[in-house]
């Protein structure tokens, strides 16, 4: 029943990635041709990464159950309810497909609902199964699966043509895609990168790390650097940022857990997770001062503060940072962002977040549901997502990512990334708390092997259901 | 509801007129006629009865029902999303019991609100007597103070407190430091142990209003005569609140404790939301946040047992002042 | 009368302790958010900032409203079926009267989280989810145990000879409950009120589940748009909603106040 994984299509992935970079390294190039060369190796990569994922479409081809939805006649008269999560949608952007829809749809409302991210999960279990449920509905990415194999959206498999088709950014299909049918359609993806102040580093007469160890050490050094500083962090990591975590883990070697001939094996106390989570609380005792049991929500006003060298965050970071939630102007130009070094000098493999959309197994018009949802794809409204800081879902639109220095980060930083455990139970990992747990315990001081022991049969015990 | 702001105990005197009503009865010797006798109307008292079991049937009967039935399933988000659930007997109440977790939980839930109604009985008391003791302009301005703790949703104010002891930015930290300690950064919800001590903070402080008010109606009840007399015989201050005070007092405080018990053992909000704001989730939960996350997770089966072995719990907590009751209503 | 002094320095201290909570809530809502992240300020002064997005965020006033109208719905009926329940059980003595008694107190016990799917599936099957109705149901259901309990007492503490002269001067039982009985029972009416009151304004868990179109939320609900996930918390945002969400608990109850006092006084001299 387990889908496979992505993560083993991963590294030969970030191979080729590599490859392209070291090409661009050599080949002398401005700034826009190392963009556009970036964003060749991400498609590539991301391309290859999918290669796991064919054999499902192979097997969808004619959809056998269930009739094809078919697009409603133009003067269709209906309300659409959808519902997007937290502020990742900006309100222009959503102004943009209604505008776009209406062209096609005039006599059909849609009714934007936000949702916050705190609480979802209790909205969907509860409001998706009754009459007045969404048309369509925002997932997590690691939260799609257990939603698609609940049966609370509606398969897609015959549409997924429309929708974008094998231009889609392949790991965001895979959590869209349940037992071989195509559920959940990408909406946008986020990588992780490291965003720093450029000040701090060159008064403290550093460059900015190429490997995992010089990324430690400099985060070491800039805390020595601004002793002076209450609350300084050379990397600011809060015991509960288990994303950030998952990148010293992979990059170690290590895993959360592998799926071996549909039962999954914990590989999270594994001596290579473990030497990676020791890092982890090398950095969290030694380069931070962030609190061993908060997340890293709020990092961006400790960085307004003044007390942060380098974070490990999403790629929207450095804009919330000099956005007007944060300080504008303060540190606008010396702000800097870079891929996190991977151990051997290429780029850390790094979680790749991000969401999917779903038309509810309850709503009343899914023909229009999938109509509405083909402009959330489309190639005009995904390229809005290029700018502002997130990745657009469709692969022919990653070399628009471009202008500022953490698109290009998170471009980078995109070659490398991996995926949780591909498993209808992981959404409960995450309600449950438990790698924050262990962060939080390993940020503390307690012994790395005991905590990761303890994690991964909790984890084991959730993913085996 | 009620769940979900528990340990505010709200009402003003559930105990008070209780009590009272025992001492009418009892100080009637021959007076009233027992209720039974009266014969206007054998079908009234039912259809008096008639609208609270509508209201209460409609808004929790087929819940109630439907939880002890899930409660013997496997019923997960498919099950949730239409899929048929299978009959698994007691599966999952063996799967509590047979988790020594389970009991971890059990056991620091009853710690926890063994300590929160001690601590809100004992200082409700307290400051009952203070009240009594306080001339009428200080008295209100006492009973406003405490009365802003008690209107105050418990989402609020745990959210409030979290903020008065955040590691970074905390008044907290910052008074303690600036005494001299070092308390910079210290996070208050990272230790289990220091994060209940802020958890039974918020609990206390919104539980001793109630239980202070409704103590000190009842201390106003007790005849100043008797305390003069008891005085002239020479007795003290603690020598009158044991021998007058208490014994009076006594029906009232087991009606309390019962209700803080009730109220304290499925905390939820509380400890929740300092979840949220910190310290490890698996160290702290007890017991009506674990039945929350049991199906926060979607094992929807799984947390309704918890919910019904919590009842159970709740039951043989509160025998004492079940008994209590059964033997006076079958007077 | 010399130790009045101490009684009064106590009495000072506890009042800082309650209240202090509730102050520091109202001095963190003029601080601006970059400024709430710095060393403690003690003094409610600085910007006005936090109210006006408060004001300013979509359906303040709607979700006001419909917070306003499931609270007052759900005392006013919970009120009256619960003194309709209170004579029964204090003045009738009934088959099955311990039955209910008992079942009453069994409600209470049960964690209401975990409810939360059925209560959604029954509304949904009466068509009554995202209406001020049925989350009124819901409300009015939890309220009802405590309320019918506590006026229980309330009732029991009215001399039943009262409605007896009543009768005798022709009224009939039933009419004598309503003129005589509940006039002596306001006391524990306004009490109970208020539990159900402060019970269903604050109520969060099922206002999320039960209203989810966001021009039917209520109050505690809509605050939660100052949380933002991954993107941080409004702090700033959260303590000033949180202020005026509980102004008019406070101011309700400072009305009522008097009574309540003045009631469980004079309860007090009956007895």
């Amino acid at each position: 029943m387990k889908t496979n994984t992505l993560p083993e299509a991963a590294p030969s992935g970030a191979e080729v990635a590599r490859a392209a970079r070291g090409d661009a390294a050599t080949t002398g190039m401005t700034a826009r041709r190392a963009r556009r060369v970036v964003a060749v190796a991400l498609v590539g990569v991301l391309a290859l990464a999918a290669c796991g994922s064919d054999d499902d479409e192979a097997s969808t081809g004619e959809g056998d159950d269930g009739t094809a939805l078919e697009a409603p006649p133009e003067d269709t008269e209906a309300t659409l309810r959808v519902w997007l999560n937290g502020p990742d949608t900006p309100d222009e952007m959503i102004d943009l497909a209604k505008a776009e829809f209406a062209e096609s749809y005039p006599n059909v409302t849609v009714e934007v609902e936000r949702q916050e991210w705190d609480g979802l999960v209790n909205r969907l279990d509860t409001v998706l199964p009754t009459e007045d449920s969404p048309d369509i509905f925002e997932v997590g990415n690691t939260q799609a699966q257990s939603y698609e194999a609940a049966g609370a959206m509606v398969d897609l498999t015959d549409a997924k043509g429309d929708l974008g088709g094998d231009d889609l950014v392949d790991s965001l299909v895979e959590a869209g895609t349940y037992d071989g049918r195509f559920y959940g359609v990408p909406y946008y993806g986020g990588a992780r990168i490291v965003v720093y102040r450029k000040d701090l580093l060159d008064k403290a007469g550093l460059e900015i790390p190429t490997t995992l160890d010089e990324f430690v050490d400099a985060g070491k050094a800039l805390k020595a650097d601004n002793a002076d500083v209450p609350n300084f962090s050379g990397i600011y990591f809060p015991g509960r940022n288990w994303h950030a975590m998952l990148s010293f883990i992979w990059d170690a070697g290590g895993d959360i857990a592998v799926d071996e001939d549909g039962e999954w094996v914990g590989e999270l106390s594994s001596d290579a997770s473990v030497t990676g989570l020791t890092t982890v609380q090398d950095i969290m005792q030694n380069a931070n001062a962030a609190p061993a049991d908060s997340d890293d929500a709020e990092d961006y006003l400790d960085f307004c503060n003044g007390e942060v060298g380098m974070l490990m965050g999403p790629g929207w970071k450095m804009g919330q940072i000099t956005g007007e939630d944060g300080c504008p102007g303060k540190y606008d130009d010396v702000l800097g962002a870079f891929a996190l070094p991977g151990s051997d000098g290429g780029v850390a493999p790094s979680f790749l977040g991000g969401s999917n959309l779903g038309i509810s197994a309850r709503s009343e018009n899914p023909g229009l549901a999938l109509e509405f949802l083909k402009v959330l794809t489309s190639e005009t409204y995904q390229t809005e997502f290029a700018e502002i800081g997130l990745i657009p879902v469709r692969k022919s639109l990653l070399d628009q990512v471009q202008g500022d220095e953490a698109a290009q980060a998170q471009a980078e930083a995109a070659e490398n990334t991996r995926f949780v455990p591909s498993s209808e139970n992981w959404a409960d990992v995450e309600s449950g708390n438990i790698l924050q747990d262990m962060g939080t315990a390993i940020a503390s001081g307690a012994d790395v092997a005991d905590e990761a022991g303890r994690a991964e049969s909790a984890i084991v015990d959730i993913l085996n259901g | 509801m009620t769940a979900v702001v528990p340990g505010e105990g709200t009402a003003a005197s559930p105990a008070l007129p209780g009590r009272r009503s025992r001492r009418s009865r009892r100080g009637s010797p021959a007076g009233a006629p027992p209720p039974a006798r009266r014969r206007s109307g054998r079908l009234l008292p039912y259809l008096l009865v008639v609208p609270t079991l509508v209201a209460l049937g409609a808004g929790l009967g087929y819940p109630l029902v439907r939880l002890v039935v899930i409660s013997t399933q496997e019923f997960g988000r498919r099950q949730q999303f239409g899929a048929p659930a299978r009959y698994v007997g007691t599966d999952n109440y063996d799967s509590i019991f047979g988790t020594s977790y389970f009991w971890d939980v059990l056991w620091r839930s009853l710690a926890f609100c063994g300590v929160n109604v001690v601590l809100t009985l004992v200082l409700g008391t307290l400051l009952a007597l203070l009240l009594t003791r306080l001339g009428p302009g200080m008295r209100t301005a006492l009973s406003v103070a405490l009365l802003l703790a008690w209107a105050t949703p418990a989402l609020t104010a745990t959210i409030v407190w979290q903020w008065i002891f955040d590691a970074r930015y905390g008044v907290v930290n910052w008074v303690l430091t600036r005494l001299g300690a070092d308390y910079q950064g210290h996070s208050w919800l990272s230790e289990p142990l220091s994060f209940f001590f802020v958890g039974t903070l918020v609990v206390v402080w919104m539980g001793v209003p109630f239980v202070a008010f409704t103590l000190y109606a009842g201390m106003t009840q007790i005849s100043p005569e008797v305390m003069e007399a008891a005085a002239i015989d020479g007795a003290g201050p603690w020598q009158r609140f044991r021998d007058v005070t208490w014994p009076a007092l006594l029906p009232i405080f087991v009606v309390l404790a019962a209700l803080s018990t009730l109220w304290d053992l499925r905390v939820f909000t509380q400890v929740y939301v300092l979840q949220q704001a910190g310290g490890i989730v698996r160290e702290t939960n007890t017991l009506g946040v674990y039945a929350y996350r049991q199906g926060g997770s979607g094992d929807f089966g799984l947390g309704a047992a918890v919910a019904v072995v919590m009842v159970g719990i709740t039951l043989l907590l509160t025998l004492v002042y079940l008994r209590r009751m059964f033997r006076q209503e079958e007077l | 009368m010399r130790r009045r002094w101490l009684w009064n320095a106590v009495a000072l201290g506890v009042m800082v302790v309650m209240a202090f909570p509730v102050y520091w809530m109202v001095v963190t809502s003029f601080r601006a958010n970059s400024d709430i992240r710095s060393a403690p300020r003690f003094l409610p002064v600085g910007t006005l900032e936090n109210y006006r997005s408060v004001f300013e965020r979509d359906h303040f006033w709607t979700s006001f409203a419909n917070s306003l109208q499931v609270t007052l719905l759900t005392v006013v009926f919970a009120l009256f079926t619960a003194f309709l329940a209170a004579i029964a059980v204090s003045r009738f003595r009934f088959r099955g009267r311990l039955g209910f008694l008992v079942t009453i107190l069994l409600v209470q016990m049960v964690p209401a989280e975990a409810l939360m799917i059925s209560v959604v599936k029954t509304l949904d099957g009466w068509d009554l989810r995202n209406s001020i109705a049925g989350l009124t149901i819901v409300y009015v259901a939890f309220v009802l145990p405590f309320t019918v309990w506590t006026l229980r007492g309330f009732v029991g503490a009215v001399p039943r000879e009262l409605e007896e002269a009543a009768m005798v001067d022709g009224s009939s039982r039933l009419r004598a409950f309503f003129t005589v009985t509940l006039p002596l029972v306001a006391p524990g009416l306004v009490a109970t009120g208020i539990f159900a009151f402060i019970q269903a304004w604050n109520e969060f868990t099922f206002a999320l589940v039960v209203m989810d179109r966001p021009e039917k939320e209520t109050l505690p609900v809509w605050l939660q748009a100052f949380n933002f996930g991954a993107r941080g918390t409004d702090w700033g945002g959260v303590m000033a909603g949180s202020t005026l969400i509980t102004v008019p608990v406070i101011v309700f109850f400072l009305l009522v106040h008097r009574r309540v006092a003045a009631g469980l006084t004079a309860g007090a001299v009956k007895g």
